[in-house]
Order: structure tokens, then C-alpha cells, then sequence
């Protein structure tokens, strides 16, 4: 029979030790390569997105002194394009900070925007792929919001008048209590998302300052955090693939919550919309 | 290990993302610039170009009064000469659906541009069968006594088509919220106001 001599103990702890150690650096070294090739398929996604981009776009030479002048004629043209439409557009202005809808030419409301942020990718324009992108109307192709666009109810008929009464002596506790608002709209969370026809993301969030965005991000909460979320979650999905993550440049824009639910209610399922950035 | 993980997150959650949208690891989308004396003759040109369509642009605002009704908020915005006059709260459609075997009926404000069809004080209410639905009662014939109520609508209407009107209520209580069959409520003093300002013919927009 063998003893177990300390010095065996000893022995056994020092493998078991190294061995962690090993699979640290393995676990360590494999996170670095992970990220690695994320960063470089990631960036990789944006450059591609620049190429087409330039591909998509024709035109002559554009004098780059010129190119204040020209973003102001593309604005007031596109602008006056949107004029000729039936339904309410949406106006964006970056450089002034306002957000505005517009009736058949007419400013209908407008709204003063608190924050905003473009991705990269809008930076390094050059006046071709910016009239490519914002020269003509942009149309709006699907909505994803927190709030309900369309807030229709289905009531059904009361049958008699005995019904009816029935039925207004029930709301009658509810009516009663009803406090005439001020403002007659709910505190909700307000945050949406468009996809525009050019593969552009236009984010808007109501916000009435920008701490309580800001809170809200850090404690993990809302709207933006979650696409964020949603986006790392889906790159991983290509990149396990060993493919490029797809990229759409985006805009994020903060705005009193009020005027967000009341633009987000009043656009058309494929309204147009004009950016100046 | 840990430092290992904590490394990767904040790559992953912050760096990289930043690194994708910063302009230093993006080439830029270079530009030749033009002659100097092409660019002088190119900027009166485009100069010339906003002027025009500012203008045109412009010219689409009324300058006579106009009145923009805000149907998320409940709120008017009275403009005339392009300058805001008068703004306050109103009721907008219901967004409702009432559904019965004598037909379907929808509640709402209809979006869009309508003009002032025609303006009358003291109107009558003609109650259309939908009034008769939703209380459970058959429908009188068109004409009948029964249809016409004095008051209902306050002390002046203003038709916009369709049905669809700017008038006065007796559930002021309710002034702010969405309430209506479609039409637009007001209070007294405002839809004096509205009444007074508009004209037939001028443009009510509304979103």
C-alpha cells in the first residue's frame, strides 16, 4: 500500500494549477481572435457599404467649396418635390436641429431636436453619394415602434336601447373620474425605427431631457439599448459564419416625447422623407 | 480569465461598434476640385437655383388664415398672414370601430388637406344613423323629427366635407382628448375665434 506522502499533494495542486492556466490563456487567446475578427469583419461591412455606395452614385465632378450651396439646393428641391404629394412628410434639418412635418409645402409642426448622432459612414460622403442618398425624397418602408401607430378599437353595437344604457351606466364611473389632462397624452416610452427605400435606418426617440436617456441606456432599459443588443447579436451570427455582418448606416435623433408619438402617428405607412445633413 | 471576458465585452459592446462608426478607420470618398473660375460661374448658378425654389416653396403657405389640427395631441394652431394667432386644445376623432348588422362605422379625423366648405351660426344637428347605432335605437327615416338636435354643436359650424366639421360641444369636460365621431370640438371662445378668422375656402390641414 502506498502513502500519501505532502510532497504528492503538493504535486497534484501544481498540475491541476498549470493546467488551469493553460485554458485561461487558450480561453483568453480565443476571445482575442474572436474579437479580432469581428472588429475586422465589422469595419470590412462599412467599407463595402462606401463602395456601393460611390458605385451607386453618378454624376460629374462635385467642387467640394460648392458643396454647402449644393446640399442647400438638394434640401429646398427635395423638399419641393414632397410638396407634390397627397400625404404629410417628414423634414429633417441636422445642421439647424429641426424636425418637421409638412403638408402639401406647409410646415404643420415642427419640433426643435435635442441630440443627434450619424453613423461614420455619413461623414465620409462625397457629394455625389450625398446626392445619391438625399437629393430625391427618401420613402419610408417599414415602421418599428414601442407605441401603437394605428390605435383603432372594435366596438360592437349595442343590440338595444336597454343595452346602450346598460353600457353608458358602466363607463358612466370611469367618465366621471376621467380628470380633464392637460395634455391629453399618456407618459409612455416613445421610441421608433424606420427602414428608408436608400438602406438607411432613421432611429427617433422622445426624450424630455437627455439624462433620462441616458438613464435609461445605462440601466439597460429602452429602446436603444435593445437594438444595440439586437445588432452586437446578429454581426455574431455572420461572424460565426465567417461572413461580413451586414451594415445600414443609421441617424438617431432625440425629440420632446410628445412630438415623436404625434409625427410617428401622423406619417403614412411609405411616407417621404427629406434629410439635410 | 476574468479580465479575459471583461476585455472582450467592452470590445464587443463599446469599441467596436465606436470603431465602425468613427471616420478613422474609413477611407474617404475623395474629390477633385474644380477650376476657380468654373467654381464662381457654378455658385451664382446654384445661388440662383435656391432662390427660385425657396420661393416656390414659399409660395405653398397660405397668406390668408389658415388652421392646422393636431390629431395626437388634441391641439389646434390658428395662423393668419403666416403668423400663429391663436392656438388651444380641441377633441379629435375616436379611432373606433363600431361594429353592428346595420353596417360598420369608423371614427376617426381623416388626415390630409380640406377647405372651409361652408360656415353657419346656430347649428342644427342632422344626426346620422350612426347616432342611432350606438345607442341601440332603429334608425328614423332621413328627415324625420327625431333627427334634428338644437345646441349639440354650439354656436357655430364649420363644415369641411364629407360630414366632417370644426364645432362647438356640450361635453366641454372632454376638450383635449379623443373623443369625437371624426369632426373637430372646440371650446366657445375658440370656435368663436376659428369662426371669426377663417373664411369659406381656407385650408384646414390636418395631421
Amino acid at each position: 500500500m502506498k502513502e500519501n506522502l505532502p510532497e504528492d499533494f503538493d504535486s497534484l495542486f501544481v498540475k491541476k494549477r498549470s493546467g488551469l492556466k493553460i485554458f485561461a490563456l487558450i480561453f483568453c487567446i480565443s476571445l482575442l481572435i474572436i474579437a479580432g475578427l469581428y472588429a475586422y469583419l465589422s469595419i470590412g461591412a462599412v467599407r463595402d457599404r462606401m463602395q456601393l455606395a460611390k458605385t451607386q452614385a453618378e454624376g460629374s465632378v462635385v467642387d467640394p467649396s460648392l458643396i454647402g450651396l449644393m446640399k442647400d439646393k438638394a434640401w429646398v428641391e427635395s423638399r419641393v418635390k414632397m410638396a407634390t404629394y397627397d400625404s404629410v412628410g417628414l423634414s429633417i434639418d441636422l445642421e439647424q436641429h429641426i424636425i418637421q412635418l409638412e403638408l402639401k409645402g406647409v410646415v404643420v409642426m415642427k419640433s426643435n431636436i435635442k441630440e443627434y448622432s450619424t453613423s461614420g459612414f455619413f461623414k465620409r460622403m462625397d457629394g455625389n453619394v450625398y446626392f445619391s442618398m438625399f437629393g430625391t425624397p427618401l420613402t419610408i418602408k417599414s415602421y418599428v415602434s414601442t407605441i401603437d401607430r394605428n390605435r383603432f378599437k372594435v366596438i360592437q353595437a349595442p343590440k338595444t336601447k336597454t343595452a346602450a344604457e346598460i353600457k353608458a351606466e358602466e363607463d358612466a364611473p370611469y367618465v366621471a373620474a376621467k380628470p380633464v389632462p392637460k395634455d391629453s397624452l399618456p407618459k409612455e416610452n416613445v421610441f421608433w425605427t424606420v427602414k428608408l427605400d436608400r438602406a438607411i435606418d432613421l432611429n427617433i426617440q422622445g426624450i424630455d431631457s437627455i439624462s433620462e436617456s441616458q438613464s435609461k441606456y445605462k440601466l439597460g432599459k429602452g429602446f436603444e439599448f435593445e437594438r444595440d443588443l439586437n445588432n452586437i447579436l446578429k454581426s455574431f451570427h455572420h461572424i460565426l459564419k465567417f461572413e461580413k455582418p451586414t451594415y445600414t448606416p443609421e441617424i438617431l435623433i432625440s425629440i420632446p416625447e410628445n412630438d415623436a408619438k404625434a409625427i410617428l402617428r401622423a406619417l403614412p405607412s411609405n411616407a417621404s422623407v427629406t434629410i439635410r445633413i | 480569465m476574468v479580465g479575459g471576458i471583461l476585455f472582450f465585452g467592452s470590445m464587443v459592446l463599446f469599441a467596436i461598434p465606436a470603431l465602425q462608426e468613427s471616420t478613422i478607420v474609413l477611407p474617404a470618398m475623395t474629390e477633385i476640385p474644380a477650376s476657380a473660375e468654373e467654381s464662381g460661374s457654378n455658385k451664382e448658378s446654384l445661388e440662383t437655383d435656391i432662390t427660385k425654389l425657396q420661393a416656390k416653396l414659399d409660395k405653398l403657405t397660405p397668406t390668408d388664415a389658415y388652421i392646422v389640427i393636431n390629431t395626437s395631441d388634441n391641439h389646434f394652431f390658428l395662423y393668419k398672414g403666416k403668423q400663429l394667432i391663436r392656438d388651444g386644445r380641441c377633441s379629435t376623432g375616436k379611432n373606433e370601430k363600431l361594429v353592428s348588422e346595420k353596417g360598420d362605422n369608423i371614427f376617426y379625423t381623416p388626415q390630409g388637406v380640406r377647405k372651409v366648405q361652408r360656415k353657419q351660426p346656430n347649428p342644427v344637428w342632422a344626426k346620422p344613423n350612426w347616432a342611432f347605432i350606438e345607442e341601440g335605437l332603429p334608425i328614423p327615416p332621413p328627415g324625420h323629427a327625431s333627427r334634428f338636435e338644437a345646441g349639440t354643436l354650439g354656436a357655430y359650424k364649420l363644415e369641411l366635407g364629407n360630414g366632417y366639421m370644426i364645432h362647438g360641444t356640450i361635453y366641454k369636460r372632454f376638450i383635449g382628448q379623443s373623443v369625437t365621431h371624426g369632426c373637430i370640438r372646440m371650446l366657445d371662445d375658440d370656435l368663436e375665434a376659428v369662426y371669426n378668422t377663417l373664411a369659406v375656402g381656407s385650408k384646414v390641414y390636418i395631421y
